[in-house]
């Protein structure tokens, strides 16, 4: 998945704040983030920071989106629950999916940071699509819409890494 | 040690019109009884120890408005990390007051982990806060009222208060809608 594509993306979405913390597979994407003149990171120390954070962003007139890893996302819970769930923001969030390549039968190991995701996503009422590669780049445009509509946070779940 | 209804009503009454105040738990609703406008947005029904963070990406979001955060001591310890957050893009329009009495005030005044013991300016200041300023008696509080407003920020005051007794806040309307007057109240729209 290119990063690129994905910035390009959020652009056309008028997003100029990106609110997260770098994981291995996004890795790139984030690089090109900072790299981005045209875009404001705002990093957090943990994962729930950056819903609260994203949340102030919104209710001040900016445009944020939250990009964080599968596993960091399990922490967020009650902070994503009480501010951009709860106040009904068109918040997107981009999620690392670690470990989607290790839900196939007979695995060695399973990752449970993969396997626990889909079904947390469903019980928090999160709307969500997968990205698998660059044809999937309008993923982003098609969950800012959604959000938009339904006046309520949604997901885009990068399953490979970004180059 | 302070009182902190005096305090909230000096604060109130230095308070610029454009200026954002965002409140939490035991401060929540004494504050609503002082000023109650779209611009005054209590973290309530919301995320436990996220007030400060939230009110941080406001201070980011308007930047020619102050933004000020009345967070608890307990609350402050929920999300300690966001005293470093609050450094790495620094918001010279954001102060954070952290009330300090040492309990979990709305649910029974339980002892919050640390108390009397924990330095909060310390952690600030160790966070990369460089206005960070404790004020335990009145004389200090009117001396460092008008500081609240001006200096640069991110700014950190410790409040050190009386313990108190306030009940579970309960705000008389849902936190969506609340949210959503606020933005109005920012943006025009």
């Amino acid at each position: 998945m290119q990063a690129s594509l994905i910035i390009e993306q959020l652009k056309q979405q008028g997003v100029t704040h990106i609110v997260g913390l770098p994981d291995n597979g996004a890795r790139i994407l984030f690089e090109k983030i900072w790299a981005d003149d045209d875009l404001t990171f705002v990093g957090v120390t943990r994962e729930g920071e950056a819903f609260a954070v994203a949340s102030g962003l919104y209710l001040g007139g900016i445009t944020p989106a939250v990009i964080i890893q599968n596993t960091g996302f399990f922490e967020t819970g009650d902070a994503f629950r009480g501010t951009c769930y709860n106040m009904g923001l068109p918040i997107v969030m981009l999620m690392g999916y670690r470990g989607y390549q290790t839900m196939v039968p007979d695995a060695p190991r399973v990752d449970t940071a993969a396997t626990f995701l889909e079904p947390t996503l469903k019980a928090w009422d999160i709307p969500y699509s997968l990205m698998h590669n660059d044809e999937d780049a309008h993923l982003v445009a098609d969950a800012f819409a959604d959000a938009r509509q339904r006046s309520r946070p949604a997901a885009v779940l990068i399953v490979n890494h970004t180059v | 040690m302070l009182n902190k209804y005096n305090c909230l009503k000096k604060l109130a009454d230095a308070r610029g019109e454009g200026d954002v105040v965002v409140t939490t738990m035991s401060v929540s609703m004494p504050w609503a009884e002082l000023s109650d406008t779209h611009l005054d947005f209590a973290h309530v029904d919301s995320a436990m120890g996220h007030a400060a963070d939230f009110a941080y990406g406001l201070a980011i979001a308007q930047p020619n408005r102050r933004v000020l955060c009345l967070n608890g001591d307990g609350s402050t310890l929920m999300c300690l990390g966001t005293l470093v957050t609050m450094t790495q893009h620094p918001a010279p329009n954001f102060t954070l007051v952290i009330t300090e009495n040492g309990t979990y005030e709305v649910t029974g005044s339980q002892i919050v982990p640390g108390a009397g013991a924990v330095d909060f300016a310390g952690l600030a200041r160790a966070a990369g806060i460089e206005h960070v300023v404790t004020i335990a008696s009145e004389a200090d509080f009117d001396a460092h009222l008008a500081a609240h407003f001006d200096s640069p920020g991110p700014s950190v005051f410790v409040w050190k208060i009386e313990k108190a007794d306030e009940p579970v806040p309960k705000p008389s309307r849902p936190i969506r809608d609340r949210a959503h007057d606020l933005r109005a109240a920012l943006t025009g729209g």
